[in-house]
């Protein structure tokens, strides 16, 4: 890859993630059943397959794209994680400039935009026990490592994501369902922090596969 | 008149409050709107509903929408990015219950908007009133009549197997059950040494977060605390079902 990213790429991506949380489904409602509802594998599953169903034929630009998948997943998520990630592909869309190369720097923008909608959506913090901990240094990884390139940055990004979400297991939650349990949300991984990894980890695969 | 949206994780919950709540609505209540339920009719919220149900309900006077909780509330608040006209929608911190009946009631006197979601920001103040001394008796466990002795109660022990412990489904059943019958009933989760709570508050059952393995301890007293102990030994002992 040539240092910049398709509408194709990006339907990549999504299909990648889509293709994630099936294989992941089980895990990841196990991991929400310990300090939640038991129920996030399931709904992102059922979001994705509804997105996945919408991609074909392929949305006309980056922006179409996003806002098809995020529309999708504010309506058929169920749970928080529907305006949460729906937020975050909203925000996306409109951040990338319309008929436009998208570098990496435009989709570290793109990203980052994503990640502001979800932290004002849900009012979390870096250390709330949130797919903000894997989120945030993420999109600070692709920024540091963008001049390298989309396919760079984006493995820099999922790496720190997986730190990020490795980080949140002895970490007491503040939001959200898990924060009920107080003290005994410690000990387990986070399960949005564990499935927004998974989302860095598509497009970090998506665009190794591209280049 | 101003307009209502009741959003909830259940279709059967806001149907059901929102007939309650225009049983005082009188001969004019306001429209009200349901946006609730999940995407295969199960549980859940749907943002895209709501903002169809908020612009329904919108007469030109606004409207004033109740949640129930968790995602509805985040559903609720994106929403708004997708209606015709967000400066004249209020997202009420009301209890659900309490804020629609206070709405519908508010309303239909004419209320504006602004006084709508006044009056009900106010619902669980009131409620909380309402209850005085007798809420911070159940809050420590008291009963307003006074404590029973702990040797008069009840009690066994069990082990919990549950795979993934007293969740909310298997809390829910152990709620009901424990509230069917006339007698007070307590739960302490003896893994853990946590304070023992209330068997008839869910939130405070899934606070403990009591986990597969976990032994605990159910006590019990009133008039049928045998009967509640009996039944809810069994819903342990058979996993609530779940296996």
């Amino acid at each position: 890859m040539s240092g910049s990213v398709s509408t194709d790429d990006l339907v990549a991506w999504i299909r990648a993630f889509h293709e994630a949380v099936q294989q992941q489904k089980d895990e990841l409602t196990r991991l929400d059943s310990e300090i939640g509802d038991a129920d996030h594998g399931s709904n992102m599953a059922r979001g994705l397959d509804a997105v996945v169903a919408k991609l074909d034929p392929v949305p006309a630009s980056p922006a179409d794209l996003f806002k098809t998948v995020g529309m999708t997943l504010v309506s058929t998520v169920g749970g928080a994680s529907g305006p949460l990630y729906g937020t975050f592909f909203l925000r996306m869309g409109p951040a990338l400039a319309a008929g436009g190369q998208i570098d990496a720097d435009a989709l570290g923008a793109a990203l980052r935009a994503g990640v502001d909608g979800v932290v004002a959506r849900g009012k979390a913090e870096l250390g709330d026990k949130t797919m903000i901990d894997a989120l945030s240094p993420a999109v600070d990884a692709w920024d540091t490592a963008a001049h390298e390139g989309p396919a760079t940055a984006a493995r820099a990004a999922a790496e720190a994501a997986a730190r990020g979400r490795d980080a949140t297991e002895p970490l007491v939650a503040r939001k959200g369902r898990a924060s009920y349990l107080g003290e005994r949300s410690a000990g387990h991984l986070d399960p949005g922090a564990t499935s927004a990894t998974l989302l860095l980890q598509a497009l970090s695969d998506t665009l190794a596969a591209a280049e | 008149m101003i307009g209502l949206v009741a959003v909830s994780h259940s279709r059967a919950l806001a149907e059901a409050a929102v007939h309650l709540a225009l049983q005082m609505g009188g001969e004019t209540p306001p429209t009200v709107r349901v946006a609730a339920g999940g995407p295969d009719d199960d549980l859940g919220t749907d943002a895209v509903a709501i903002a169809a149900a908020i612009d329904e309900a919108d007469s030109g006077d606004g409207v004033l929408v109740l949640m129930d909780l968790g995602s509805a509330i985040l559903s609720a608040e994106t929403a708004l990015e997708f209606v015709a006209a967000p400066e004249r929608v209020r997202l009420s911190p009301a209890p659900f219950v309490e804020g629609l009946v206070a709405a519908v009631v508010t309303a239909a006197g004419g209320g504006d908007l602004e006084t709508v979601a006044r009056e009900c920001a106010t619902a669980a103040a009131a409620k909380a009133r309402q209850l005085g001394a007798d809420a911070e008796g159940s809050a420590s466990g008291v009963g307003d009549t006074g404590v029973a002795p702990a040797g008069e109660a009840l009690s066994f022990e069990a082990v919990v197997t549950n795979p993934s412990g007293l969740h909310a489904r298997p809390a829910a059943a152990f709620v009901k059950a424990a509230s069917r019958h006339d007698a007070e009933v307590r739960i302490a989760d003896l893994e853990t040494g946590a304070d023992e709570v209330s068997g008839r508050s869910l939130l405070a059952l899934m606070a403990l977060g009591i986990r597969q393995g976990s032994r605990v301890r159910v006590r019990a007293s009133g008039p049928e605390a045998e009967a509640a102990l009996a039944e809810l030994r069994a819903l342990i002992d058979e996993g609530f079902g779940e296996r």
